[in-house]
């Protein structure tokens, strides 16, 4: 407030501002002016003085690899928010970004290192002189397992390098493994690293289990690039988007035609549209010749659509709609991946699915598929992705056989993210020295015999190479943003954490090259230099650091990956039906289990985080636990209410969850959202809802060996039991009752008002709404 | 009808649905940027969440052929806001820039605004806001922490409105288009929201409020003069079922 407004004068201004408002009713000659209520006093938020700094780096929240700046005030980072510069998301962010703050400041975040005197006793914390000795004598001991998150650029070179340098290998680990999708790439494309998808200036795209605005793989990147795709253009600039796939996602919701199919016929799909392109010779005969030069001949002929229709659940109709609208109406890009590689026949999917891309011409073409070129640093991993499925029960069975000495594990929850029936609890057991990385507790690393609290990504160096790269080079630095965060009346670190690389290279004494991340950062910079060339050039490497860092990385334009024309490959697997688990023997309805990434949760590696917690889920609504998404019919027919406690049955296990009934569910499946059940992980995640992921029965993708985790069968129980759901949405299901309100839809082209009031001429206030 | 008057400012907003994709980045956003307090599963359930900025879903047809269309909703900046006549303290006031206005430490907590409201975007604190003391380190100082009592909303982030406007007028100049984002503007991917000033014909908020696809959400039908302008979204009549052969 500004010191000159005393208290008397300001009750005199309010006093006529009162006056005049009451005035205001009743006489319409005053001029406006008069009855403009101005506040006499300042705003608080204009007393705030202090100056804040905006520092970029690199996100280590998501497996992308985006840029980021985040404001820090004092020492303390407040917000984060996209790199404006950064090619890989250009200044936007997703819904997680932020929620490094609260890892950052977290309460729950472990002080200091821990260990077990013996298997099974509690915790004793210890110092970081002795937490380190321990682990270079159980390093020097050899037979290492380095158990990681999929990591690139240094981290996982030093990840890899300390393996090896201890006789040991580097196993990576996703729950919703990409082995699949990267099998893909090297298949169809001859590709070791995820391409770059040319959304913006593509006119027709086609994804097929891709959630690509939500989940899956680079979701800011796609997003961004969505947008252009959508353009604001309503006539014909605007591009169209099928999305083919059982589950409604955000990208389905977004989808000018979401095909729902049925699991694990997304294949057959893909040639059944590429049979009516060839068939009608609707691309060049270059396109057709490449496509089909390694197929048997007539292999297509079994995909006519009227044949695939009837496998697939999806009309014959819809799929020449699709296939003209991708040969005639380009450019065109073809997207598989999520569900649709998740079954037995997952590899045989994607490979269909990115063919289609060849048969359109759109490898390498504008609005198509750009590969991208390798790292510009030698030797820096530009790819990464999880072992299979397959490499992680081989892996085990080492670790359970006692072949394997000391286990370091860092961002992989694999207690958490495995299916139970592979018992890593039994295998960690026999495992003589265990070691976790952690900034909280997880279910993992809560069974280590040492414990190392990991310092944050706002707090570390680092390099990242971003995957998928924007078609061309591309590196990102990581710099310590904040000083370690601290208590808040600043009289101690809230965690003695250090960095992952920090620790290892300490460990390997020298032996890999450096002691600090801080010096692989300095040697790329010096690398950058004298190869020139870049977004950031400068005539030292202690200037180009400086530029470095202020722009939170390097990238190259020009450096671009080799596009070459190349034939599809030949598909093998070509009549393989996907094979689902048997169902639970007993009582109970059964039904496809569709398990699916958590909107803010993903696989629920950000789960301590009470803001992602609280983010409601965009198609449900409900936060803070573990629904099931079930046909609102089937659910009527079958006597369940929303919040209906059930018991989800397979083979393997069972899970609670609650009952959440709506329109946008195929009649034979469940979508169960991954993320929560957690036995650790800090106040806001420790025993809330359940792990669907716990129940998957263990089928396998026949050539990579990946999950197949679209595969399970369950059956459902509904335990009489019935708990409101923490959801936004009120007590009725939200339909649009009067025409455009809130949500007016025009065809392209249109006129939002004349679309009012052609809408209001025909509107019957009497019409069931559900009627729609 | 108040006109805006001694200041080339009018801030609002453009919300694009045709690019919106209900992924909730706004939301966590202007959560982050404005200290809004943590929803827990409580509120949830008393239906008393705070979201300055929310995505609601609507659903329309049935399976196969259904779907979920998702708007972001917040404080609409009304020109003839319904919540500002009701409160009897003037805690609640239009300024000359075109906002809606919360002063804090004015309102008394008769939550008349929020029950005149008709977009559901005004907020009561039930409760005192409580954050585990390391969680405080992250708060923005630029934004009050509302208490117990106190009714809150959307601000369009006025902080960092004035911060660019005290930088203008320092530089001698007005605040350039796209100087400013709002939080949500800001984060969102598919640059569904757009924030600038009406008054700026060239500013891009300004073309994009005019296109063939701009409405206000209620505007005929209350008459409220909102600077939240809407586009609507793009979709070809479909003549053919999707997946009539599903099932």
């Amino acid at each position: 407030m500004t010191d000159q407004v005393s208290r008397r004068k300001f009750l005199s201004m309010v006093g006529a501002s009162t006056t005049g408002a009451v005035l205001f009713v009743a006489c319409s000659s005053i001029p406006d002016e008069e009855f403009i209520i101005q506040a006499p006093v300042e705003l608080p938020e204009d007393l705030v003085k202090g100056r804040d700094n905006w520092f970029a780096t690199t996100c280590g929240v998501c497996d992308g690899g985006e840029g980021v700046v985040v404001r820090v005030m004092e020492g303390r980072a407040k917000k984060i928010a996209g790199n404006p510069d950064y090619p890989i998301n250009l200044g936007k962010q997703n819904v997680r970004c932020d929620s490094a703050l609260q890892m950052l400041y977290h309460p729950d975040r472990i002080a200091q290192p821990m260990a077990r005197s013996s298997k099974g006793s509690g915790f004793t914390p210890i110092t970081w002189g002795e937490a380190e000795a321990k682990l270079q004598e159980w390093a020097g001991s050899g037979r290492v397992t380095v158990a990681t998150n999929p990591i690139r650029g240094q981290l996982g070179k030093v990840a890899g390098d300390f393996a090896a340098k201890f006789n040991g290998k580097h196993i990576q680990f996703q729950a919703l493994e990409q082995g699949v999708l990267h099998g893909a790439m090297k298949s169809v494309f001859g590709a070791d690293r995820l391409p770059e998808f040319d959304l913006g200036n593509a006119r027709t795209v086609a994804s097929f289990g891709a959630d690509f605005l939500g989940t899956w793989i680079s979701p800011t990147r796609y997003s961004t690039k969505y947008g252009e795709f959508r353009n604001a253009a309503t006539g014909s600039g605007r591009g169209q988007l099928f999305q083919i796939e059982p589950r409604m996602s955000i990208t389905a919701a977004a989808a000018d035609k979401w095909i729902p199919n049925r699991p694990g016929m997304e294949g057959e799909l893909a040639l059944a549209v590429a049979a009516v392109i060839v068939e009608e010779g609707l691309v060049s005969d270059d396109n057709i010749a490449r496509f089909t030069a390694n197929l048997p001949e007539g292999a297509l002929d079994v995909f006519k659509a009227s044949t695939i229709s009837l496998r697939a659940g999806v009309s014959e109709a819809t799929i020449h709609d699709l296939a003209r609208s991708l040969a005639t109406e380009g450019p065109s890009l073809v997207i598989g991946g999520g569900s649709a590689g998740a079954h037995t026949n997952g590899s045989f999917n994607l490979n269909a699915i990115y063919s289609l891309n060849i048969l359109l011409g759109s490898v390498g073409a504008k609005g198509g598929v750009f590969l991208n070129p390798d790292s510009p640093i030698d030797g820096l991993p530009s790819t990464a992705t999880g072992a299979s499925f397959a490499d992680w029960e081989a892996e085990l069975a080492q670790w359970r056989a006692g072949n394997i000495n000391t286990v370091i594990i860092r961002g992989a929850n694999i207690a958490h993210g495995l299916p139970r029936s592979v018992n890593v609890q039994q295998a960690l057991d026999n495992v003589p020295h265990v070691v976790a990385f952690a900034d909280v507790l997880d279910d993992t690393s809560a069974m280590a015999d040492l414990v190392l609290p990991e310092a944050s990504y706002l707090e570390t160096w680092g390099i990242e190479v971003p995957e998928p790269a924007p078609g061309y080079q591309t590196v990102g630095f990581q710099q310590p943003v904040s000083t370690p965060a601290r208590t808040r009346d600043g009289s101690s670190v809230l965690s003695d954490g250090r960095g992952f690389g920090d620790v290892l290279l300490r460990a390997a004494d020298g032996a890999l090259g450096a002691k600090t991340m801080k010096e692989f950062v300095d040697d790329a910079a010096d690398t950058l230099q004298s190869n020139g060339g870049g977004s950031v050039t400068a005539p030292t490497a202690s200037l180009l650091m400086r530029g470095l860092l202020q722009r939170g990385g390097w990238w190259d334009t020009n450096a671009r990956g080799q596009t070459r024309p190349k034939d599809a490959p030949a598909l093998t697997n070509l009549h393989a039906d996907p094979e689902f688990s048997e169902p639970t023997e007993g009582e109970g309805e059964v039904f496809n289990l569709m398990p699916f990434a958590s909107q803010a949760l993903l696989d629920g590696r950000v789960a301590p985080a009470p803001w992602l917690q609280a983010v409601s889920d965009p198609i449900t609504t409900a936060a803070w636990t573990t629904w099931v998404e079930i046909n609102h019919h089937t659910a009527k027919r079958l006597g369940i209410s929303q919040g209906d406690k059930l018991i989800i049955k397979s083979t393997t296990g069972e899970i609670e969850a609650l009952a959440y009934p709506h329109r946008a569910v195929p009649p034979d499946m469940l979508g169960v959202p991954i993320g929560q059940g957690h036995e650790q992980g800090g106040r806001w995640a420790e025993g809330r809802g359940s792990n669907v992921l716990s129940i998957l029965v263990d089928k396998k993708d026949a050539e990579t060996g990946a999950l197949a985790w679209a595969a399970t069968k369950v059956r459902i129980i509904n335990t009489g039991l019935n708990t409101e759901i923490a959801k936004a949405e009120g007590t009725v299901e939200a339909i649009a009752v009067e025409p455009g309100v809130p949500i007016l839809v025009v065809e392209p082209g249109g006129n939002a008002k004349e679309t009012l009031h052609h809408l209001e001429e025909s509107y019957d206030p009497y019409a069931d709404p559900n009627d729609n | 009808m108040v006109t805006q008057q001694d200041s080339p400012y009018n801030w609002g907003m453009v919300v694009d649905i045709d690019r919106c994709t209900g992924c909730q980045a706004c939301v966590l956003a202007c959560q982050v940027e404005n200290n809004v307090p943590l929803n827990t599963e409580n509120l949830y359930k008393q239906q008393r969440i705070y979201s300055w900025i929310r995505i609601e879903r609507y659903w329309e047809g049935d399976f196969p052929d259904v779907k979920a269309r998702f708007i972001p909703i917040l404080c609409q900046q009304c020109g003839n806001a319904p919540c500002e006549p009701v409160c009897p303290v003037y805690a609640t006031y239009h300024n000359n820039e075109g906002m809606n206005v919360q002063i804090y430490n004015r309102c008394v907590g008769t939550r008349y605004c929020a029950n005149g409201c008709p977009y559901h975007v005004r907020f009561f604190n039930y409760w005192e806001p409580v954050w585990p003391e390391s969680l405080r380190n992250q708060l923005n100082p630029d934004v009050t922490v509302r208490s117990r009592g106190v009714m809150e909303k959307c601000s369009f982030c006025v902080h960092r409105i004035r911060r660019a406007e005290r930088k203008a007028r320092g530089e001698d100049r007005l605040v350039m288009d796209g100087e400013i984002q709002s939080a949500c503007s800001q984060a969102c991917p598919t640059d569904a929201l757009v924030f600038g000033n009406l008054n700026d014909l060239t500013s891009r908020v300004s073309k994009m409020s005019k296109d063939d696809r701009h409405y206000k959400l209620l505007d005929d039908k209350l008459g409220t003069d909102p600077n939240v302008v809407y586009l609507a979204r793009v979709e070809e009549k479909v003549e053919e079922g999707a997946a009539a052969a599903h099932g």
